[in-house]
C-alpha cells in the first residue's frame, strides 16, 4: 500500500517534471509599428534575450495602416509605434491606451509623454537629402528658404528631380507640411514652386532615399533624419542636410492598446523601451536617438543638439496635436494644399 | 460624566480634544467641499476658455458656418494635467461642424444649450467627464443662424488639484492643533499652579500642624482652602479637648488618691487598732468614690471613641424611663427628694437606640439632678411625643445654676461653680455624647422661679444620614 503510494507520487512528481518545460511556452507579443524592422532590430533582439519567455510578432506597417489597427476588432496588437504623432494623440484621447506606471515611466521626461499612456521614445529630425549631381549645377540648399529660392531659380533643371512627402498617403507628411504651415507665411510659395517642377510625392523615407541613390530624384524635402543619416553612410551619393533656419524633430510614439491580448509582455516592452538599456541601444545601434539625457551614445537627442543648435523645433506631444486631425481643418489644408500643387 | 482616569489635566485635555475633534471634523468637511468648489471653478474656467476660443474661429461663407478648430483651444482644455479632451461643433439644424468624440448628447441638453451655457456630469467610457454647451450668435452681413459648441475633458485635474487643496488645508488644520495643544498644555500649566503649590504645602506639612494654610490662591479656589481651614481649625479644637480633658481627668484622680495616701499615712503613724479601723473606712469609702468616677472617665472615653453605633433597634422610650425611675425611687439615696414622673403618653414610644446608652443617659440625668439639688426638692421626669420627635426632660425646683454657666455645664468636669458635691462633673459630658450619637439636642434651660430643666429631643424616625 505505502510503496504503492510512494510510486504514485513519484510518477506525478516525474510528471510534472517532464510537463513543466513544455508547458512554458513563449508568450507571444504583439508590436504593429510604423517603423522599419531593421531598424529597430538590435533592440527587439536585447528584448527578448532578456525575456527569453516572451516571442515578438512584428508587423512593419505604413503610418495609416497602423492607425487603423488600432480600432480593428477583435484586437490583436500589445504595443502601436508610429511617427504620426496627431494619429497616436488621437487613439490616447479615444481611450485606446492602457495607462502605465513604473520607475521607468516615472524618469522619463515629462515633455515625451502624455497621460502616462503613450510615451514619446525617439527624437527623429525631418532633413533634406540631395545627390551630389546637384552640387554640380548649384549651391545646394540648406535652409527652407535656400530650397524655395533654387526651386525658383533652377526650376528647369529640377523638372521630375524633387521627392517630397505626400500628405494624402502618409499621415507623417501631412503633420509635417501643416507644421510647417506654422513656421513660415512663405510655405505656400514652397508647395507651388515643388508643383512647378512636378515634384513626386512618397509615401514613405525609404522610397525616396531610393530613388536619391538610384538618381531618379536629385533633391528630396521632409525626410526622417534618422533613416536619411543611416543611409547616408552606406551612399556616400547622397548628401544630408540639416536644415539650418529650423529643423522639425518628430518622435515615434508607443502605447499598449487598451485590450492588448497580452497586456503582462506588452508593459514589460515599454519599460524596455524606456529603460536605461533599451535607450542605450537605440543611441547606439539605431539611429533613432534617444532622449534619455543619462544615456550616452552615437545618436543622442543631447548630441545633436550640439551638433544642429538651437534651430531644433520638435513637435510638442501635447493636445493640439489633436487639432490636425479635425475634418473639417484636414479638408481646408488639403484643398489649399492641392491648389498650391496642382494649380 | 467623563471618567478618564483621576487626573485634572488628562480631563481637561480629553475634554479639549473631543472639543477641537469635533470643530476639527465641521472644518475638515468645510474644507472639502469648498475645495471641490475651488478646483471646479479653475477648471470650469478652462472649458469657458475653450468655447470662447473656438467661437472666434467659426468663420461664415455663404450664410454657413465653417470652423478651423485651434489648437490653442485644445491645449486649454488638456490643462497641465492632460486630460482626455472633447468638443464638438452643431449648426443650428444639429449637424456636427465638427467634433472628435461620439460621446451622446441628451436632446434636452442641447435644447437648454440654445437658451444658456449647461454644465453637464457624465460617465463615458468608464471615465468621468464635465461637459459644458454653449450657444454663439454672431452678427454678419446676412442672416446667421448659431452655433452650438460643446467642450469637455475627463476629471483627473479637478480630483488632482481638490486633493492638493484638501490636503494643504488638512495640513493647517494639523498645525492649528499641534499649536493649540501646546497653548492648553501651557495655560493648564498656569492655571493649576496654585493646585500644585497647595498640594506641595499640604504635602510638606507636619502631622501635628493644624494651623491655617497660608497660601494664595484664585478665587476658585477659596471655598478649598477656606474648608481645609475649618478642617484644621476642627481637628485643633479636638486635640486641644482631648489634651484637656486627660489633664482634668489626671488631675481628678490625682485629688482622691492624694486623700487615700494622706489618711493611709496617718493611719500607719497610729498603733490603736480602732483608729486603724476608722482611716479602713474612710480609704474605702474614698476608694469607692474613686473607682465610680474612673469607671465614668471609662464610660465618657468609650462612648466618644467608640465607631458611630448603629442604632437599627428601635426601643420603648416610656417603658425605659418607667423602669430606670423606679429603680431610682426604690434607692436609699433618693429618700430625701421627691422624685417622680410626669406626662406620659398612654402608648409605647418607640425611637431607634441603644438600649445600654439611653439607660446610661437618664442613669446620669437622675444622679446629676440627686447630686446637685438639696434633699426636698422636687425632680420631675416626663415625655412629650410630637410628630417627628420626644422629648425627654427632666426638671427640679432646685437652686439652679447661674444663666452665664449654662452653655458649659455639658464640658467635662464641670460642676456649675458648685465644689459642695460628690459628684464628678462628667455626668451632663456622658449625657451630652450618648445625645449626639442619637442625633438628638439637648437643651438646658433654667425654670421660674428657680430650678434646671433639661431636655433632649430625640427624632423618632431615624434620620437620611444614619
Amino acid at each position: 500500500m505505502s510503496i504503492r503510494q510512494l510510486l504514485g507520487t513519484c510518477c506525478i512528481l516525474l510528471s510534472l517534471f517532464s510537463i513543466t518545460p513544455h508547458s512554458a511556452q513563449a508568450e507571444p507579443l504583439v508590436i504593429n509599428a510604423a517603423l522599419d524592422q531593421s531598424v529597430i532590430q538590435p533592440l527587439l533582439d536585447k528584448f527578448m534575450a532578456t525575456y527569453p519567455d516572451i516571442e515578438i510578432e512584428y508587423h512593419d506597417q505604413n503610418t495609416q495602416a497602423t492607425d487603423q489597427s488600432v480600432i480593428r476588432q477583435p484586437v490583436t496588437a500589445d504595443v502601436i509605434i508610429s511617427a504620426a504623432m496627431a494619429q497616436q494623440m488621437g487613439r490616447v484621447n479615444q481611450g485606446y491606451a492602457r495607462r502605465l506606471n513604473s520607475p521607468q515611466v516615472q524618469q522619463w521626461p515629462k515633455w515625451a509623454k502624455w497621460r502616462n499612456e503613450v510615451f514619446g521614445f525617439t527624437f527623429e529630425p525631418i532633413v533634406m537629402a540631395y545627390r551630389l549631381d546637384l552640387a554640380q549645377h548649384m549651391l545646394p540648399p540648406t535652409s527652407h528658404a535656400d530650397l524655395l529660392k533654387r526651386l525658383n531659380d533652377h526650376h528647369d533643371i529640377l523638372q521630375q528631380r524633387v521627392v517630397t512627402y505626400t500628405p494624402q498617403g502618409s499621415d507623417l507628411g501631412y503633420a509635417l507640411y501643416q507644421q510647417d504651415a506654422r513656421y513660415s507665411g512663405r510655405f505656400w510659395s514652397l508647395i507651388q514652386a515643388m508643383g512647378r517642377v512636378q515634384a513626386s510625392t512618397a509615401s514613405a523615407t525609404p522610397d525616396m532615399l531610393k530613388g536619391l541613390s538610384s538618381g531618379r530624384y536629385w533633391l528630396g524635402y521632409n525626410l526622417l533624419g534618422s533613416y536619411a543619416m543611416a543611409w547616408a553612410l552606406e551612399h556616400p551619393e547622397v548628401i544630408v542636410q540639416v536644415p539650418q533656419d529650423y529643423s522639425l524633430v518628430v518622435m515615434r510614439m508607443a502605447f499598449i492598446h487598451k485590450e492588448a491580448p497580452h497586456p503582462q509582455a506588452a508593459e514589460r516592452f515599454v519599460n524596455f523601451l524606456l529603460s536605461f538599456e533599451g535607450q542605450h541601444i537605440l543611441a547606439g545601434e539605431t539611429p533613432l536617438f534617444s532622449i534619455r539625457p543619462d544615456v550616452q551614445g552615437p545618436y543622442t537627442a543631447q548630441r545633436l543638439k550640439d551638433q544642429v543648435g538651437p534651430r531644433l523645433y520638435p513637435i510638442n506631444m501635447n493636445a493640439s496635436l489633436l487639432a490636425l486631425l479635425d475634418s473639417q481643418r484636414h479638408q481646408y489644408f488639403m484643398q489649399r494644399w492641392q491648389q498650391s500643387f496642382w494649380p | 460624566m467623563m471618567r478618564l482616569g483621576r487626573s485634572l489635566k488628562a480631563q481637561l485635555l480629553a475634554w479639549l480634544l473631543l472639543m477641537v475633534g469635533l470643530i476639527g471634523v465641521l472644518l475638515l468637511l468645510e474644507a472639502y467641499y469648498s475645495t471641490q468648489r475651488a478646483a471646479t471653478r479653475a477648471f470650469d474656467r478652462a472649458l469657458s476658455d475653450a468655447v470662447l476660443t473656438i467661437s472666434e474661429a467659426i468663420q461664415w461663407q455663404d450664410g454657413h458656418p465653417h470652423i478651423m478648430i485651434p489648437s490653442a483651444a485644445l491645449q486649454m482644455l488638456a490643462t497641465d494635467h492632460q486630460e482626455r479632451i472633447f468638443y464638438r461643433v452643431l449648426n443650428a439644424q444639429g449637424q456636427s461642424l465638427a467634433g472628435n468624440l461620439d460621446i451622446p448628447l441628451s436632446n434636452t441638453d442641447m435644447d437648454q444649450a440654445q437658451h444658456h451655457s449647461v454644465w453637464a456630469d457624465m460617465d463615458y467610457q468608464h471615465e468621468r467627464w464635465r461637459l459644458l454647451g454653449e450657444s454663439i450668435q454672431s452678427a454678419g452681413w446676412q442672416e446667421q443662424d448659431p452655433v452650438q459648441i460643446w467642450v469637455g475633458h475627463t476629471t483627473e485635474g479637478r480630483k488632482a488639484l481638490a486633493k492638493k487643496l484638501f490636503q494643504s488645508a488638512v495640513g493647517r488644520f494639523l498645525v492649528m492643533v499641534l499649536l493649540v495643544s501646546f497653548m492648553v498644555m501651557t495655560t493648564m500649566n498656569v492655571a493649576l499652579a496654585p493646585l500644585k503649590k497647595l498640594r506641595q504645602q499640604l504635602r510638606q506639612r507636619r502631622p501635628d500642624d493644624n494651623y491655617a494654610l497660608d497660601i494664595n490662591v484664585p478665587k476658585e479656589m477659596d471655598e478649598l482652602v477656606e474648608t481645609l481651614n475649618n478642617l484644621f481649625a476642627r481637628q485643633r479644637d479636638n486635640h486641644d479637648a482631648l489634651l484637656r480633658f486627660t489633664a482634668d481627668a489626671s488631675h481628678q484622680l490625682r485629688t482622691p488618691l492624694a486623700g487615700l495616701q494622706n489618711i493611709s499615712e496617718l493611719a500607719l503613724g497610729q498603733q490603736d487598732p480602732s483608729q486603724w479601723h476608722s482611716a479602713l473606712e474612710k480609704i474605702n469609702l474614698s476608694a469607692q468614690k474613686t473607682s465610680r468616677l474612673a469607671s465614668q472617665l471609662l464610660n465618657l472615653a468609650r462612648l466618644r471613641h467608640a465607631q458611630k453605633p448603629e442604632h437599627d433597634t428601635l426601643l420603648d422610650l416610656k417603658t425605659l424611663l418607667q423602669e430606670v425611675t423606679l429603680e431610682w425611687v426604690e434607692r436609699e439615696y433618693s429618700y430625701h427628694h421627691d422624685l417622680g414622673l410626669n406626662h406620659l403618653p398612654s402608648e409605647a414610644i418607640l425611637i431607634p437606640g441603644d438600649v445600654w446608652a439611653i439607660r446610661e443617659l437618664i442613669n446620669n440625668l437622675i444622679d446629676n439632678a440627686l447630686q446637685y439639688t438639696p434633699p426636698g426638692t422636687q425632680i420631675t421626669l416626663g415625655l412629650l411625643p410630637s410628630a417627628q420627635h420626644v422629648e425627654l426632660f427632666i426638671e427640679d425646683n432646685g437652686p439652679g445654676v447661674p444663666v452665664s454657666q449654662l452653655p458649659r455645664l455639658h464640658h467635662p468636669f464641670e460642676r456649675g461653680g458648685r465644689q459642695d458635691t460628690a459628684g464628678s462633673g462628667l455626668g451632663l459630658a456622658i449625657v451630652d455624647t450618648i445625645t449626639r450619637q442619637h442625633q438628638a439636642a439637648l437643651q438646658i434651660s433654667e425654670r421660674a422661679p428657680s430650678g434646671l430643666r433639661v431636655s433632649i429631643r430625640f427624632p423618632r424616625t431615624r434620620s437620611a444620614e444614619s
